[in-house]
């Protein structure tokens, strides 16, 4: 009885997702992950929100198709989804009947806790601070910093290099050419799981 | 009290043009003449107003590997690649940008602009028409920018009719460029000044606009459609002075009065060495594209990085609050990091207290040492390497380190190094000094209140690399093969701040 393993605060997977336990994903099978990625305690991933298959195209077949093929939430490599957070795919109206649209996290994102993302598009190499809400099809560049408590509003474009702060937010500064390597993520992939490693110095 | 977070900032070497220094009013007189005297010994104040604008932190910083010298922000002279919408994120060519203005043109960000402005004021009143193009209401075709048209036209048609001979064109150029002038201004300084004068007197008296198409208008002096407005929308219903200010010429008063404004363009741009002209930092011009041809950040060409932490030694030492304790001695942890795949001596230097009203003491128990070079950025080679590292650290005899001894390193590892540093915090507590030790002619205490972040321990530190690195190979001569292993020494020598906490005000 005591033989059985010890169960992990963490499921890892084969392509090194960290997933936690305490995590809450709805809707796996429109959910992918580009691998390597980190999901914290309570953070949320919307994959039920997925597209409602258009009455247009052959209505039956579009749940059973092969998998992946109406992914709500796309993620790559390198993510960092901390606790409490939440991706949402946005909606809107399209050709009459509502529809959720895919979300797209590129690699090396940072999503900070307590944080809501509805964004149609975030590049890769974006760090979104805490308490932080992306409106709806908001469309995030590369190398984006968001800093704490920002609310970015629906639509908003945000060029890359920009740092992206208030209520609603605005562009307040531009990433300094030293600041490129602050967005990598792959340290802060090794300090969580279940046998995590301290941050180097 | 706000969380503090440690920090560095390092000073650009362009604020050498000033004399640095404590500025009058804060350090006695003959102590800041002693320091324009000798300009080799004083100390860098980092409280000094004017260090403000040559403090930076390291991400922000270039380096010159010509000149091998820290640039700044301030003092780069910066061209522009590429010019874009940063809302569509189309390119706009330099020639529409004479003609249009630094404004997007594309409808499709305007049309975004106009949703953001409903998203942000609900109760706009604006329609968006079918074409997305702005047009405006009849209610106000009279901008200043036309009026003032009409006005420049009017009178200069007024200067002309009454002195032909004057020729005074427009007002624009204040009639220095016509013939007439020349005449007008070669009577004046001929000497006949009083010929000139008689010729002004006899001009007819010339009239003021006094119609709408002369540019005239009446001020509209009755307010109460707008107090009105005021009582039904309240507070809401105004527009916020920062959108007044960013709105056409009028002004904007009310929410409803508000019109989508185009997108500030945004541009990509390539960064010089004001000294050498040398390009120290290029973007690729395309928009979509967010490498860089030319990127010489300090912080992954010259200048270690280094990170604070406190060394919690002694239980108690630091108190819950996060604060520094007052007269109490508390250690920290500087890790200098260090960028270049050559191995660094560093040499440090600080003043024995910390500049300002509330002098903190400061001792760097290893104010010298040398980091190991920056080895190529493979995660594999690091794990495995991490064994051969320990050898190296028995073999070098600092094993079993981690005691705060003077001369000694804290720790090391690949590329970095840990020091200890120990301050002695001073006493926040305003008090004149006791009446036995004050001497004759003693400077006036200051006894001013706490100022902003006067309780912050910041140390100003003086930070010298040498190191041996590969001859730069500039001039393509023969010697470039013969000299392949020729090694270059290399000086680099900065000041620091280092804001270590604040100290708690008990």
């Amino acid at each position: 009885m005591s033989r059985k393993p010890v169960k992990g605060e963490y499921i890892e997977t084969d392509t090194g997702n960290k997933v936690a336990r305490k995590a809450v994903l709805v809707g796996t099978q429109h959910i992918m992950l580009g691998g390597k990625t980190v999901i914290q305690a309570d953070a949320m991933i919307r994959g039920d929100l997925a597209r409602t298959s258009q009455p247009s195209s052959t209505s039956g077949a579009a749940p059973g198709a092969a998998p992946g093929s109406n992914t709500a939430v796309a993620i790559g490599r390198y993510c960092f989804l901390s606790k409490g957070c939440c991706l949402r795919p946005p909606g809107r109206i399209y050709k009459g009947s509502f529809t959720y649209l895919p979300l797209r996290l590129g690699d090396h994102v940072f999503v900070g806790e307590g944080t809501v993302v509805q964004a149609a598009t975030v590049g890769s190499h974006v760090h979104i601070g805490q308490n932080v809400v992306i409106g709806e099809f908001a469309i995030i560049k590369d190398y984006v910093r968001v800093l704490d408590g920002a609310v970015v509003p629906p639509n908003m474009v945000i060029p890359s290099f920009s740092i992206v702060a208030g209520q609603p937010a605005r562009v307040v500064g531009e990433v300094p050419e030293g600041g490129h390597e602050a967005f990598e993520l792959r340290e802060l992939y090794k300090t969580v799981g279940n046998n995590p490693q301290p941050l180097p110095v | 009290m706000a969380s503090f977070t440690p920090y560095t900032y390092i000073q650009c070497p362009c604020h050498d043009s000033a004399v640095q220094g404590r500025t009058a009013d804060d350090a006695s007189p003959t102590v800041s003449h002693e320091l324009d005297e000798d300009d080799d010994d004083h100390a860098f104040d980092p409280r000094a107003h004017r260090s403000t604008f040559s403090l930076y932190p390291l991400e922000y910083l270039l380096y010159c590997d010509v000149c091998h010298q820290i640039r700044c922000p301030r003092c780069v002279s910066e061209e522009l690649v590429t010019i874009y919408c940063p809302n569509c994120l189309f390119e706009v060519g330099s020639s529409s940008l004479k003609t249009e203005g630094n404004r997007s043109t594309n409808p499709r960000a305007f049309f975004a602009q106009l949703q953001k402005l409903r998203y942000g004021e609900d109760q706009s009143k604006h329609v968006v028409s079918g074409d997305t193009s702005p047009t405006k209401p009849d209610s106000i075709p009279d901008t200043n920018k036309a009026r003032f048209a009409a006005l420049k036209s009017f009178y200069g048609s007024q200067t002309i009719n009454a002195n032909p001979s004057a020729g005074l064109s427009g007002l624009g150029d204040y009639g220095l460029s016509s013939p007439g002038a020349l005449t007008r201004i070669m009577s004046i300084y001929s000497g006949n000044n009083m010929n000139g004068l008689k010729q002004k007197n006899k001009h007819a008296i010339m009239r003021e606009a006094d119609s709408t198409n002369e540019g005239f208008r009446l001020v509209d002096l009755d307010e109460s459609s707008a107090i009105s407005q005021l009582r039904r929308d309240g507070w809401d219903g105004t527009a916020t002075s920062a959108q007044g200010k960013t709105q056409v010429e009028e002004g904007a008063q009310f929410a409803d009065q508000l019109w989508p404004i185009p997108y500030l363009l945004r541009t990509k741009r390539s960064k010089r060495c004001p000294v050498c002209r040398h390009i120290i930092s290029k973007p690729e011009p395309k928009v979509s594209n967010t490498r860089w041809r030319i990127r010489l950040a300090a912080n992954n060409n010259a200048i270690p990085t280094i990170s604070i932490k406190p060394l919690n030694l002694l239980p108690g030492s630091g108190s819950g609050s996060g604060l520094l304790n007052p007269l109490r001695p508390a250690q920290f942890l500087l890790t200098f990091k260090n960028p270049l795949f050559d191995d660094v001596k560093v040499t440090l230097a600080t003043p024995a207290t910390t500049p300002g009203r509330f002098a903190s003491r400061v001792t760097v128990l290893c104010p010298e040492f040398s980091i190991d070079a920056n080895p190529d950025n493979d995660m594999y080679l690091d794990d495995v390497l991490k064994d051969g590292e320990k050898e190296r650290q028995r073999q070098r005899g600092d094993e079993g380190i981690h005691q705060a001894e003077a001369g000694k390193i804290w720790d090391r590892g690949r590329n970095w190094v840990s020091i200890v540093v120990e301050v002695v915090p001073a006493s926040l507590r305003i008090e004149p000094p006791p009446a036995l030790l004050r001497k004759e002619g003693d400077p006036e205490q200051d006894l001013s209140p706490l100022r902003e972040d006067e309780d912050v321990l910041e140390i100003p530190m003086f930070v010298r690399l040498e190191w041996e690195s590969e001859a730069s190979h500039d001039q393509v001569g023969a010697a470039t093969t013969r000299d392949k292993d020729a090694k270059e020494k290399r000086e680099l020598a900065y000041w620091c701040a280092i804001g270590i906490g604040r100290i708690s005000q008990e």
